[in-house]
């Protein structure tokens, strides 16, 4: 079944001169359970196109379904709602809340769902533990480093058993042993809990332990190989 | 509690910027109060000086008697009108006057003068003038025609203690009398204004010299709480419909004038520190969320609605008046207790020819407290809303781009 949708799907920027197509008619569809990278060169539209998906932007035209649900007919509070029940994203940088520690982090989500505490709890160090993050939980996130920092946010995406996790370069600021371990903990994820991975790279070694790559180029997609 | 969590551990985050906003706002409380207690206290003094020397609490007379000092114009019945107060058991002491508006003449000068008669051992009740002779004494004198007049017209009509005096008046019947006095004490009240006008002789030297044997044109009561004044007045204005029975606050339109001018300087003062105070915490609150453009963009994305990052900062805001106020408030407390008691020293700034004491005891009265107060509370928390509104203008796309 498909998690994620588009028809179509166009972004065009008609701020400058010349208006930009950022996504130009992308048709694609993501299946649950897959993990997929999003390449391209620099300006190629990865990261236009993942925020339309996460319900972040909207399309100038066409369709995105998540679940069957069209995102771009939903008004910005139910968008909101929508991306805290069913998206987890996980960004470059500035994912976590500096005031609050790893555990804190990974339980913010659930505190804005309104899960019961003895359930919230028990995900978190669930979480924590599979990230392997049990010893940080305790420290915020200046006291750790970026490899760390970003497998909190792979748990806090996570917690609330969305429909699919979005990540926007998420191993741009790490160094490679780091990128590769996040890389290997999603995999993980996927393989194991079946969470479905959209995320968008330039690393060659991410690339390579993607199962499939769609590659895009001014907005279109150019290639789109399983593996 | 979630947001009142992580706006508590916001604040701590930049302490210095925190700090300057708890300052500004336990100093602009500390302003507001201190500043209306001075305005308040220096009022207070002067009613006070105002109502224990010149006015008493309430004064009757006929109407119109106070428009040209008519001569004519007294209460024949001026004892029972007096003794009807005297049975009140909210007043204290009464006193009974004869006032002529006359010519006073020396060898120097002539000229115009509020003579007013008096009974001393009644008048020492209602007003405090004879506590401010400051040569001689008020009327222990055995000197057959004793007068006392103030510094200034001592001065002005060239005459010392033991000098005679000349005053000319008309009687009931319009006729004009002269009668000589001798100078048996000389006081200063203070106040150039009333020193210059107003002299003192015996109240029966003054029925003589209007040739009645009874009545007066004015009395003067004192009562236990001069927050009766108003109630009391109107009661006896009602039995005695044919007299004028006021209030000490509608005897003089000047200081009607003066309480309504000083508390316009108190919505000043208090408006520029509220002003000020604003544009600080607009400020340091704006720099707060600004700085912050990438976090509440990522908190909009992961499923923080508007409603709760609007909370969020406005919590910040609250919290940081919590912390503030109460300092602001001791502060205030303390200074306004410790000066309240021991005065301010201004004799260098010359309230005093306007009728001004040197020292100002500030003074505020509990309903002022709490009105500044709330005002202070209110701006601040008020001042945090527009940065509040702007986080929730941020476009997650657009502040997570940035990242
Ligand atoms: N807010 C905007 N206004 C105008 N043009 C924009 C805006 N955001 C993106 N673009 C343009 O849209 C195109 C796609 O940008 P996008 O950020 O999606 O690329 P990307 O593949 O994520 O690039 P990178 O690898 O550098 O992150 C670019 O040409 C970019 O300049
Ligand atoms: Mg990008």
């Amino acid at each position: 079944m498909s998690v994620i949708q588009t028809n179509n799907l166009t972004k065009v920027y008609d701020e400058g001169p010349i208006p930009v197509h950022a996504v130009n008619h992308v048709t694609v569809n993501i299946e649950e359970g897959e993990f997929t990278a999003v390449v391209g060169p620099s300006g190629s539209g990865k990261t236009t196109l993942l925020n339309i998906v996460g319900g972040l932007d909207r399309p100038t035209s066409g369709s995105v379904k998540v679940d069957g649900v069209e995102l771009s007919s939903m008004n910005e509070s139910n968008l909101i709602k929508f991306r805290l029940e069913h998206i987890g994203f996980v960004f470059q940088s500035y994912n976590l809340i500096p005031v609050l520690t790893a555990k804190e982090n990974t339980e913010f989500i659930m505190l804005l769902q309104g899960t019961p505490e003895k359930q919230r709890t028990e995900r978190v160090m669930k979480l924590l533990d599979e990230v392997g993050i049990v010893e940080q939980a305790d420290k915020r996130p200046s006291e750790m480093s970026g490899g760390q920092q970003q497998r909190v946010a792979v748990a806090r995406a996570l917690a609330s058993r969305p429909k699919f996790v979005l990540a926007d370069e998420p191993t741009a600021n790490l160094d490679s042993k780091s990128a590769e371990n996040l890389l290997d903990l999603m995999l993980k994820l996927n393989q194991e809990e079946n969470v479905t991975f959209i995320f968008s790279t330039h690393d060659q070694r991410v690339i390579d332990r993607a199962r499939r790559v769609i590659t895009l180029e001014d907005g279109k997609i150019v290639k789109d190989e399983k593996r | 509690m979630l947001l009142v969590k992580i706006a508590w551990k916001n604040i701590w985050r930049n302490k210095v910027r925190s700090f300057v906003v708890i300052t500004a706002i336990s100093l602009g409380l500390w302003a507001g109060v201190f500043g209306s207690a001075f305005v308040q206290g220096m009022m207070k003094s002067k009613v006070e000086d105002v109502i224990q020397t010149e006015m008493s609490h309430i004064q009757v007379h006929v109407p119109k008697f106070r428009d040209e000092y008519d001569g004519s114009l007294y209460m024949k019945n001026g004892a029972e009108v007096a003794n009807a107060f005297r049975s009140e058991a909210a007043v204290e002491a009464v006193s009974e006057r004869m006032i002529s508006m006359g010519g006073l003449a020396s060898s120097r000068k002539n000229g115009m003068i509020k003579l007013v008669g008096v009974n001393p051992d009644d008048e020492k009740k209602v007003s405090d003038i004879y506590t401010k002779v400051i040569e001689g004494s008020y009327f222990e004198s055995t000197k057959k025609r004793p007068i006392v007049l103030s510094e200034k017209t001592a001065e002005e009509y060239g005459v010392k203690m033991n000098s005679k005096i000349i005053f000319k008046m008309l009687d009931v019947e319009g006729q004009m009398t002269d009668i000589a006095f001798k100078v048996v004490g000389i006081y200063n009240s203070g106040n150039p204004m009333y020193d210059k006008m107003t002299a003192f002789v015996k109240l029966d030297q003054m029925r003589q010299g209007y040739g009645i044997e009874t009545g007066s044109n004015e009395i003067a009561v004192w009562l236990n709480d001069h927050n009766q004044s108003e109630a009391i007045a109107d009661s006896f204005q009602e039995n005695y419909s044919d007299l004028e029975v006021l209030p000490w606050l509608d005897l003089s339109p000047g200081m009607r004038m003066m309480i309504e001018a000083f508390d316009t300087y108190l919505f000043i003062i208090v408006g520029i520190i509220l002003v000020a105070l604003l544009f600080s915490i607009v400020n340091t609150m704006l720099m707060a969320v600004l700085e912050r453009v990438r976090e509440i963009g990522m908190l909009m994305a992961i499923g923080m609605t508007k409603n709760r990052v609007f909370k969020m900062i406005m919590y910040e805001t609250v919290f940081m008046t919590m912390i503030g106020a109460p300092i602001g408030l001791l502060l205030s407390g303390l200074t306004v207790g410790y000066f309240g008691k021991n005065g301010i020293d201004l004799s260098g700034a010359a309230y005093e020819t306007q009728g001004f004491g040197s020292t100002v005891f500030p003074y505020l009265d509990t309903e002022s407290y709490i009105n500044v107060t709330i005002m202070v509370l209110f701006m601040a928390i008020l001042a945090a809303v527009y940065p509040a509104l702007k986080a929730l203008s941020l476009k997650p796309v657009e502040a997570i781009r940035k990242i």
